[in-house]
């Protein structure tokens, strides 16, 4: 019987815990699964193409599977923006499960990832969250920060009155530990403790920016459509499993690794006074707005999320 | 045989022109950056800008050498066997070599256009709080690489007509040898 | 065809290209071409456009043609002639003394900067012709500014040690802490063999004949020259220290002080400004078209299955832990010979660190000898980035050859450095254990 053997690039550094939980689980899970017919040939990321390229590498099929940011895809995918995260707009990651699963946010992204022959499949949802070297207590202090940001949250963080700049991953560290910028965000917790920032940042900021889709998996659609039927159902279940299971073990590993570096390193939590959240908030939805404007796809989700939101009572 | 000379002076004249106004990115990235800096920490609102275009017009700088430094014979070489050679030995050396700079430079401006076009065609932009579009900068891929190229094939008819004595071309005289000092 | 032979074909194609006088950055990119073909398609070489896309976007890289066009500057304007000559007042009567000073500007720079080409520039243009014009032999001089200029990422900041970090998840202070005092051991080694060697081989190193060393007033007149160089690094390292720029950026303000610099030389004119601009051009893409390729040739080698082949190497090692840390260590000198140092941590680290780990040895330790030995990497031939910055500022007179020989004894130091760190895993570990 024919086996397969996938090319697939991450966007994780080795060492980041996902790079095991959630591609390492997938290659055993898919090897298991069809009998080891079908093999995974892990990648760490910008081994063979550098994170933004992976999406264009997979749509011309040289690339069998890969990991990616929806921001990495965002000149071909018009939702890409939304999957990234409207900023502040759902609190948890099952509010967030909820819209991509439940009410048909990740189909839509299907679609329009399957017209460059790519299969979009989110990996987890999870929150992005703030470290900061001082506490954030008012408005004033919001405004008086200069942050280390990145793609839409540095627009977003502008216009709420933060002084963003974006800084390499590599010299993050550095740049915290000297001051050029009080504040930064690398994932949430186990972003922020992967890198060491606690060691320079003790103060982790509450609520989280986001909450999104913002690690995916995708597959070449050629690539898939080479494989036997049942062996295609089978990869697909595999991913539609993933989510959920990625989802909840992300969300739990949060709050584990939170503890410990508030017992290890001393952090504390520094929830935003409700002044600076309503604050916030108020920047958000003309963001979203905005974000609406970028395409007809876009407006219908950001009328989906705020549906939603109403029907919390949020809005 | 007049063309031949014409096109590979011709060549010649155009990375080493390229060459000369595409060195001074050099300053221009320099008062980017010093702008940036200033922008953030004296006047404490950091300009989201400087250092993203810094980036892009360095690796366009980067790119922009490789022709111009192929007319100046400054692709660094390990030079340990090669130098023991009389100048024909070379030449006939570089011919056969040439194949290999030929299927890098012809692959990479083959992908090079693709890779600019498939920007293009989306408008790619970077993606920023900036998003300036960046399908100018891939463009440079395959410009920079044609610029190599053709520079490339001058060398080629260089070393035919130092090979066989061919009249179109001819070499410099060789720089003298400095005397190897005590060692 | 099994990985083993490919590899055997991959570097013996490399070396036979080498050989034979083609431009590295063409060797590198039409070997690659070429295997990827054979391994996975035509379609595959979209991955050498995709990765010169990918080095044009690094940023680290940028500090490059700012150092270097910093050193430029400064070796035209006097600034550099002045210091060497106070350095030669002062220090002329030690045998080697310059070099001595040169290994001591180039750990000053090393703490100014995250990357190694930096200071191998610097002190390729302003030192080399500075100590060759006093007699001093041209194997010790390039050898001294081979293994200075690699100092610049073991000593903090450093971007092999934060790239070390991000790939193995070990704190970024911790790694910066452990390697100050490995960086003063090789300085102090090197020093050591300098100093030994030029005393029991003076010609190699001549001493200012006595009449020379001039008076002690002509002596702190010459101390007027430091001023200005001291104003440069503290331009750069003040501005990192105190939190004004990113190590990058500091760059750019090593610029200024090498202009405000000039303007105090009375240098300063269009002429200066165009020349050291074209020098700077000639140097920066020579290492960024080696640089488009290299990084092209490492991801075609583990497109290749490099890694899966290292893993099974290891695994198969006879002799306990010791054994496994040196055979590594053996690995990364050999890759360090032929591929670049990012591509190596790429490729190897994922293999070891789970390895080390589990045999209980300290990740900070080992990752400071796998830094060493990267360090290592930057000058040993064929392939190293120190070989080309100076093969690209040395008088015409100097070959590749020449640089070649002359890092031999260097390495050797090194490597006894790591030796060191071996039997003594306190060097390393001792300062982060006290600061964290
Ligand atoms: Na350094
Ligand atoms: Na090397």
């Amino acid at each position: 019987e024919e086996t397969f053997t996938w090319k697939v690039q991450s966007h994780w550094p080795g060492a980041s815990s996902s790079y095991k939980d959630s591609l390492g689980r997938l290659k055993d899970v898919l090897e298991e699964r069809t009998d080891g017919r079908l093999k995974l040939e892990l990648y760490e990321s910008g081994a063979l193409f550098k994170p933004t390229e992976t999406f264009n590498a997979v749509s011309r099929g040289i690339l069998e599977m890969g990991t990616i940011s929806p921001a990495y895809a965002q000149n071909k995918i018009s939702l890409a923006g939304v999957a990234s995260g409207l900023p502040l707009a759902f609190q948890t990651p099952a509010e967030a499960a909820y819209f991509h699963m439940n009410m048909g946010f990740e189909e839509m992204l299907r679609e329009e990832a399957a017209e460059h022959n790519v299969y979009w499949a989110t990996d987890k949802v999870y929150q992005t969250e703030m470290v900061v070297k001082e506490p954030i207590k008012s408005v004033e202090d919001l405004k008086k920060l200069k942050i280390r940001s990145s793609g839409a949250l540095e627009k977003f963080l502008d216009e709420a009155g933060a002084a963003t700049t974006y800084i390499t991953g590599a010299e993050l560290y550095s740049a915290l530990d000297s001051g050029i910028v009080d504040g930064a965000h690398w994932g949430a917790a186990q972003g922020a403790y992967s890198m060491s920032l606690y060691e320079v940042a003790k103060y982790h900021v509450k609520p989280a920016l986001n909450v999104a889709g913002t690690d995916v998996i995708i597959v070449s659609q050629k690539a898939l459509d080479a494989l036997p039927e049942n062996m295609q159902a089978t990869v697909k279940d595999a991913l539609k499993e993933q989510f959920w299971v990625r989802t909840n073990e992300y969300e739990h590993k949060e709050k584990v690794t939170l503890q410990k570096a508030i017992a290890e390193e001393g952090v504390e939590i520094n929830t935003l006074p409700q002044d600076v959240q309503d604050h916030m908030l108020e920047v958000a939805q003309k963001f979203w707005d905005e974000e609406a404007k970028t395409s007809d796809n876009a407006a219908k989700a950001v009328e989906m999320v705020k549906e939603y939101l109403k029907q919390l009572g949020r809005l | 045989m007049r063309a031949l000379t014409a096109f590979m002076t011709g060549v010649t004249r155009l990375n080493n022109l390229l060459g000369r106004w595409f060195s001074y990115l050099v300053m221009v990235m320099f008062l980017l950056l010093i702008t940036g800096v200033a922008f953030r920490y004296l006047l404490e609102s950091p300009l989201s800008w400087t250092g993203e275009l810094t980036q892009l017009l360095f690796g366009i700088y980067g790119l922009m050498a490789g022709g111009y430094l192929l007319s100046h014979n400054g692709h660094v070489n390990v030079d340990l066997v090669y130098s023991k050679f009389s100048r024909r030995t070379r030449a006939f050396l570089d011919l056969f070599t040439s194949i290999l700079f030929f299927i890098f430079t012809l692959a990479l401006f083959y992908f090079g256009v693709d890779m600019a076009w498939e920007s293009f065609s989306g408008r790619e932009t970077s993606n920023s709080a900036w998003n300036p579009p960046i399908w100018p900068v891939k463009a440079f891929i395959p410009a920079a690489t044609l610029l190599l190229i053709l520079q490339g094939i001058v060398k080629l008819l260089q070393d035919i007509a130092i090979a066989f004595n061919l009249s179109y071309y001819q070499p410099e005289p060789e720089p003298e040898e400095l005397p190897e000092d005590h060692t | 065809m099994s990985i083993e032979v490919m590899t055997l074909l991959f570097f013996g194609s490399l070396l036979f290209f080498l050989v034979l006088g083609l431009p590295l950055a063409f060797v590198l990119g039409g070997v690659s071409v070429v295997f990827l073909y054979f391994t996975w398609g035509f379609d595959s070489f979209y991955l050498v456009a995709s990765q010169i896309w990918s080095t044009m976007g690094s940023f680290t890289l940028v500090a490059i043609p700012l150092f270097v066009f910093m050193a430029m500057i400064l070796e035209r304007t006097g600034v550099a002639r002045d210091l060497y000559r106070m350095m030669h007042l002062w220090f002329g009567g030690v045998r080697g003394g310059l070099a001595i000073g040169t290994l001591v500007i180039c750990a000053i720079f090393a703490a100014m900067v995250g990357i190694s080409g930096a200071a191998v520039v610097a002190m390729g243009t302003i030192a080399l012709p500075a100590m060759l014009e006093r007699g001093y032999d041209k194997k010790m001089v390039l050898g001294v500014i081979n293994t200075g200029g690699g100092w610049g990422v073991l000593i903090p900041p450093s971007i092999l040690m934060i790239l070390y970090a991000l790939i193995t998840g070990v704190s970024v202070g911790k790694m910066f802490a452990a390697g100050i005092l490995p960086g003063i051991m090789l300085m102090v080694l090197t020093s050591a063999y300098v100093l030994i060697r030029c005393y029991l081989q003076p010609h190699l190193a001549p001493d200012l004949p006595k009449e020379e060393r001039g008076t002690w007033s002509e002596k702190f007149a010459a101390l007027r020259s430091v001023v200005l160089p001291i104003m440069v690094v503290f331009m750069v390292l003040g501005s990192i220290i105190g939190g004004i720029t990113t190590p990058t950026e500091a760059a750019a303000m090593g610029v200024l002080g090498a202009l405000i610099s000039a303007a105090v030389y009375r240098a300063l004119n269009i002429e200066l400004i165009k020349d050291a601009s074209v020098r700077t051009f000639k140097l920066t893409g020579m290492i960024m078209w080696i640089l488009f390729a290299a990084h092209a040739f490492s991801a075609a080698y583990q497109s290749m299955g490099a890694q899966p082949m290292i893993e099974g190497m290891i695994q198969s090692i006879p002799g306990g832990p010791w054994a496994v840390i040196i055979f590594m260590m053996l690995i990364v000198f050999l890759l360090g010979m032929v591929l670049d140092p990012v591509g190596i941590m790429l490729i190897t680290l994922p293999v070891f660190t789970p390895i080390v780990a589990s045999m209980g040895f300290d990740p900070i330790w080992f990752g400071i000898l796998f830094v060493i030995n990267m360090e290592i990497g930057y000058m040993t031939p064929p392939f190293g980035f120190n070989l080309f910055y100076l093969k690209g500022v040395v008088p015409p007179g100097i070959t590749m050859g020449d640089i070649y020989r002359s890092v031999i004894p260097f390495v050797l130091i090194q490597i006894v450095g790591i030796g060191c760190l071996m039997v003594f895993p306190e060097i390393a570990t001792y300062l982060p254990d006290l600061l964290f």
